[in-house]
């Protein structure tokens, strides 16, 4: 997975402008899936790679201003660099509050296109990268027994092996081991980094 | 042949013979008069139907031309009165003075209605300059981004073609194929500005075959950004069987402009509501028919009984006068404009233009 390139799609009606983006994106290493409606991106099963959308604002049919919105709505993550003929100032603002990453006017300059588009999949890089670290934490979290899970709790609020004894009413040297496989576990080496661990995976 | 009647025919002609043809048929006809007028008797002023080709003289749109016509007719005329064996003396003499004095008058009469429409004519083509040059002001926006579409495809593509070329191993096949749609978006590019420029090029009236399908692709391919930018979904449907008409293109471009801007303009006023545009041309062999429907704001029906006056826009900020140049713009072709609802909703604006506009030449402006 990750010897694969990362993938850039690319909306636009135009066929030169998408072509040329294409052979633009290819030439810089990327992987390319190119568009000439968002309808036909819609229908597109996306892989499971970092990536970014480089969407056309105006163009027939749903526009991609509208198009980002509809995307946000369905929770989809994917970073979006606008481009346009047109500089409409309000519209640039509107897009880059709605979480687009950058807003170039048509005709861009080379450089700015790459940076914006490496940009937004570094973002998406990350994002992955975050969101795959959660579900394993979340899978180390439900290797623990109940007992385990309770007092990883108590340790995360700051309570003492002796207090958490006393609270459960266990022995400290029990309490001491489920501390130790809670530890060893959730892959914690201090207490520092468990406390850590448990304030990801409560977000 | 009434003088009315050779009128009638030599207007018809005028399209099919063009001026070199005019020209030999007043000719001939001016031939078939002195031959009359010398083999009748003296006391038949033959002679005076010089005026009829005088008059048609006109159509030359030059005084000069005119004046020349005049003097001939009158040398004509004195030449017949010498050659003339038969007739009473003295009415032949007045006969012939008649004559003259009704040439005379009626060459004086013509120039003064040529220069006359020369004028109406030069103001009429400054006006539609000033409104065309106007409305592409307007476009600006739009046409911006015509051309700025070929160069992000330059940018582009133009950066990848170098990209491949430096890669290890090189590969020439994508370099070329980026470097050829680089030469496509440059000469794209270049047919934008070269279109813009004919549209507002001062061109002095002409008259050309014009294909009318072609002539519509021209202009929306100026307008298209403009026509997205309302959001509306343009259709059209141009028939393939179109006769070419006999206009001047810049004119006519100008009124199908008109008309697709105010068509864009009626959606983009309405916030909801379909947004559909209809540009259609049609024939009925004698006569091409192009119309504009749209589903924007209507007009009541008494607004569109004055929408083609001048000075009077129904839009805020306009001027009134696009519909009042493209209506005179027609109708010197020598056709018709016209406006109606569209239900539900809507409007649609067209014109119909003859095949052959007959009588177009002497008004066009």
């Amino acid at each position: 997975m990750a010897d694969e390139p990362p993938i850039v799609f690319v909306v636009d009606d135009d066929p030169s402008v998408r072509d040329g983006l294409d052979s633009l994106f290819r030439s810089v290493g990327y992987a390319v899936a190119a568009f000439g409606s968002v309808q036909d991106f819609a229908l597109h099963r996306r892989l499971e790679r970092p990536s970014c959308l480089v969407l056309d604002v105006r163009m027939p049919g749903p526009s991609g201003m509208d198009f980002q919105a509809e995307l946000a709505g369905m929770g989809d993550p994917l970073p979006i660099v606008f481009l346009t003929g047109h500089g409409d100032v309000p519209m640039a603002v509107r897009a880059m509050k709605t979480g687009a990453v950058e807003f170039l006017l048509k005709p861009f300059r080379e450089q700015d296109l790459l940076d914006a588009v490496r940009a937004a999949i570094e973002r998406d890089r990350a994002r992955r990268a975050q969101e795959a670290s959660l579900a394993e934490l979340g899978a180390r979290f439900a290797t623990l027994s109940m007992r385990e899970k309770e007092i990883m709790a108590f340790v995360v609020a700051g309570r003492l092996n002796k207090q958490i004894a006393a609270d459960l009413k266990l022995s400290e040297v029990t309490v001491k081991v489920h501390r130790g496989q809670v530890m060893r576990k959730m892959g914690a080496a201090t207490l520092a980094d468990l406390i850590g661990l448990a304030g990801r995976l409560r977000r | 042949m009434s003088v009315g009647e050779a009128m009638r025919v030599l207007d018809r002609e005028r399209f099919r013979l063009g001026k070199a043809g005019l020209g030999l048929s007043l000719a001939l006809l001016a031939a078939a008069i002195f031959l009359a007028d010398t083999y009748t008797d003296l006391e038949i002023a033959v002679a005076v139907l010089y005026v009829a080709v005088i008059l048609v003289s006109v159509w030359f749109d030059r005084p000069a031309v005119v004046l020349w016509v005049g003097a001939s007719s009158a040398g004509l005329t004195i030449l017949s009165y010498l050659l003339t064996p038969r007739g009473a003396e003295h009415a032949g003499l007045v006969n012939c003075l008649l004559s003259l004095i009704a040439i005379g008058a009626t060459t004086y009469l013509a120039i003064r209605i040529e220069a006359a429409e020369a004028r109406a004519r030069q103001a009429r083509a400054e006006l539609a300059h000033i409104s065309r040059v106007t409305m592409m002001g307007e476009l600006t926006a739009s046409i911006a981004h015509e051309v700025s579409q070929p160069l992000a495809g330059i940018v582009a593509n133009g950066h990848a073609a170098l990209r491949w070329l430096a890669a290890t191993p090189a590969d020439p096949a994508e370099a070329r194929r980026a470097l050829e749609r680089v030469v496509a978006d440059a000469d794209r590019a270049g047919d934008v500005i070269g279109r813009v420029r004919r549209m507002v090029a001062k061109a002095p009236p002409s008259r050309e075959t014009v294909d009318m399908a072609a002539l519509i692709e021209d202009v929306l391919s100026l307008t298209r950004s403009e026509i997205r930018k309302a959001q509306v979904t343009l259709r059209t449907d141009l028939a393939d069987d179109l006769p070419p008409v006999i206009a001047d293109r810049v004119q006519l471009q100008q009124v199908v402009l008109n008309l697709l801007v105010n068509a864009a303009e009626a959606i983009g006023q309405q916030e909801t509501g379909p947004r559909d545009m209809l540009v259609g041309a049609a024939t009925d062999g004698e006569r091409v028919t192009v119309s504009i429907r749209d589903t924007g704001v209507s007009l009541a029906p008494a607004a569109i009984e004055r929408i083609f006056d001048a000075f009077h826009s129904t839009k805020p900020g306009g001027m009134g006068m696009g519909l009042a140049i493209s209506r005179s713009i027609v109708e010197a072709h020598g056709g018709t404009i016209y406006a109606a609802a569209n239900p539900p909703r809507g409007m649609v604006f067209g014109f119909t233009l003859p095949v052959r506009a007959a009588t177009a030449e002497r008004n066009h402006g």
